[in-house]
């Protein structure tokens, strides 16, 4: 859990630890202009916790060599990186997958709330629909 | 004492509860009740679809044994990234 960081700084620092790695698949996860600004509440204590358990998973899962996972809370405007996944494997499946897996599971399976503010009213942001969908896929 | 956390939409209705647990509570679906009783607001809350209920920085899926000593947490639905 962090304030505002470079996901290039951090993705190339990634990079340079890597050793014999075929593929890095990142995603970086960007704050969208319908809202004036969002707002990202977690459990101290526990969300740290939570998203170390789903990279871990992902590492065991896929075989990974390495993954990043940094994610902001707090305020946050039109244009702010929110979130940036990093997975390294020898072969891009693996990284693609597991970068998708975590990114699912950061969605709705890990501590933290979304809030937005428009027009000066605030209102709490559930998962989609989609987003539950998305996190069965994982499911076997 | 028994600390009872609220997060997301459901920390609106309540703040953190410091509290002694009333004897007739020994399991976190007591406790549901029971804080529904005093606060009609956070009863509505707790009833919503999605909730987690986490003890001792553990989700559970089904009621559990609570003691004193013990950090519940109960949060509307998760949303990140």
């Amino acid at each position: 859990m962090t304030e505002a960081f470079d996901p290039e700084l951090e993705l190339a620092r990634f990079r340079n630890y890597q050793k014999n790695t075929g593929a890095i698949v990142s995603f970086t996860g960007i704050v969208r202009s319908d809202a004036d600004t969002l707002i990202l509440s977690h459990y101290p204590g526990f969300t740290d916790d939570e998203v170390k358990r789903v990279g871990e998973q992902a590492l065991e899962r896929w075989g990974l060599k390495d993954y990043m996972i940094i994610h902001r809370v707090g305020e946050m405007q039109a244009g702010d990186v929110i979130v940036l996944v990093a997975a390294a494997s020898r072969h891009r499946r693996d990284a693609f997958e597991a970068t998708d897996y975590i990114m699912d599971k950061l969605k709705s399976d890990v501590p933290f709330w979304k809030q937005e503010k428009r027009d000066g009213a605030v209102k709490w942001i559930e998962p989609r629909a989609q987003d539950k969908d998305d996190l069965k896929r994982w499911e076997t | 004492m028994a600390k009872i956390l609220f997060y997301g939409r459901l920390s609106e209705c309540s703040d953190t509860l410091d509290i002694t647990l009333p004897k007739m509570i020994k399991t976190t679906s007591d406790l549901m009740v029971w804080l529904g009783s005093q606060n009609p607001a956070l009863k509505k809350a707790l009833e919503a679809n999605g909730n987690r209920v986490a003890v001792n920085r553990t989700m559970i899926s089904t009621s559990c044994i609570i003691t004193d000593k013990d950090e519940i947490a109960f949060m509307s639905p998760l949303s990140g990234g």
